[in-house]
C-alpha cells in the first residue's frame, strides 16, 4: 500500500478560505456546513469479505432509465440504481455541471466500475453488491437533499447489504 | 450523505477534489486528490492510477482513527495527465 501523507495543520486547510463566503453570499443556503463529526462506524471482517457499495454525483445512469433532470431551477432529488455487474457501454451520464472529456473516454475516470469489478474479482474485495447508487451533484436545496435523498440512499445501502461504501462526489 | 451512511453502521469513505467543501461538509472519512473536477479517479486508461486512488481510500477507511481525517494523496494532476497521454502513446490512440 501506499505512503498516505496526513491531513496538514488547520491553518494550511482551506487554499482560499473567504470563497465559502462568497457562494453562499450568491446563492444563499446553497452550501451545508457542519461543526460537527459522526463517529465512525467499523469494517466488521477484513476487505476480502466485505461487500463494497458505490455511490456516486455523478449522473451515471443504465441506458434507457429515466434522465436526471440537468436543468431544474433547484436539481433533481432521485436516483438511480446502477447494477454493479454493469459494462460501460450499457451507461451514460446525464449531468451539466463537471468536466466529462475524461468521462467520455474513460467511464472509470469518475465511475470505475472496472476497476471495482476487478478488485472484487481479484478477491481484495469480498464482493460488490448487486446495485450502485446514482444521483446528479446539481443541489441546490442541501437541506432538502440532506433530509430526503441522502436517507434514502442510505436506507437503500443497508438494504443492498452493504459491508462498506465509497462515495465520490463529482 | 455519507454521514447518513455512516450513522446506519456501515464504515464510509468518499473521493474529493474540492478540499474546501469537504472540510466544511466533515465526512467520516475522505481521501482529497488534487485532480480536475470529474476526474476523481484519474485520467483514461490510466488503470494503475485508477486502482490506486480506490486502494488508498480502502486503506484509509481501515486505518482512520478519528473522524474527518482527510488524507491527501501524494500526486498531482499534471503528472496524471503526462503518465495519461504516455499509456495513450503506447495504445496507439495519440501520436
Amino acid at each position: 500500500m501506499m505512503d498516505s501523507s496526513k491531513n496538514p495543520p488547520a491553518e494550511e486547510g482551506q487554499l482560499r478560505p473567504g470563497l465559502w463566503q462568497t457562494v453562499n453570499e450568491r446563492y444563499p443556503g446553497s452550501m451545508i456546513h457542519k461543526a460537527d463529526y459522526v463517529p465512525l462506524a467499523r469494517l466488521s471482517k477484513p476487505l476480502s469479505e466485505s461487500k463494497l457499495t458505490f455511490v456516486s454525483t455523478a449522473g451515471v445512469q443504465p441506458k434507457g432509465t429515466m434522465p436526471f433532470d440537468v436543468v431544474h431551477p433547484v436539481g433533481d432529488y432521485s436516483f438511480r440504481y446502477v447494477p454493479s455487474d454493469a459494462k460501460i457501454s450499457e451507461l451514460e451520464i446525464h449531468q451539466l455541471k463537471y468536466p466529462t472529456d475524461g468521462a467520455t473516454r474513460d467511464l472509470n475516470v469518475i465511475f470505475p466500475i472496472k476497476r471495482l469489478q476487478e478488485l472484487a474479482a481479484e478477491g481484495v474485495l469480498g464482493g460488490l453488491t448487486k446495485n450502485f447508487f446514482s444521483f446528479i451533484g446539481y443541489n441546490m436545496d442541501p437541506e432538502r437533499l440532506e433530509r430526503t435523498l441522502a436517507e434514502d440512499i442510505a436506507e437503500a445501502v443497508v438494504l443492498q447489504k452493504s459491508d462498506l461504501a465509497l462515495l465520490s462526489p463529482a | 450523505m455519507q454521514r447518513a451512511i455512516e450513522r446506519r453502521g456501515i464504515p464510509s469513505v468518499s473521493i474529493s477534489v474540492a478540499l474546501d467543501v469537504t472540510e466544511h461538509v466533515k465526512p467520516p472519512r475522505a481521501i482529497f486528490v488534487p485532480f480536475m473536477m470529474g476526474h476523481h479517479f484519474g485520467v483514461p486508461f490510466h488503470i494503475e492510477l485508477q486502482r490506486r486512488v480506490i486502494l488508498a481510500a480502502l486503506e484509509h477507511l481501515v486505518k482512520a482513527e478519528q473522524s474527518g481525517e482527510i488524507v491527501r494523496l501524494p500526486v498531482t494532476w499534471a503528472q496524471a495527465r503526462r503518465e495519461g497521454i504516455a499509456i495513450e502513446q503506447a495504445l496507439g490512440m495519440r501520436k
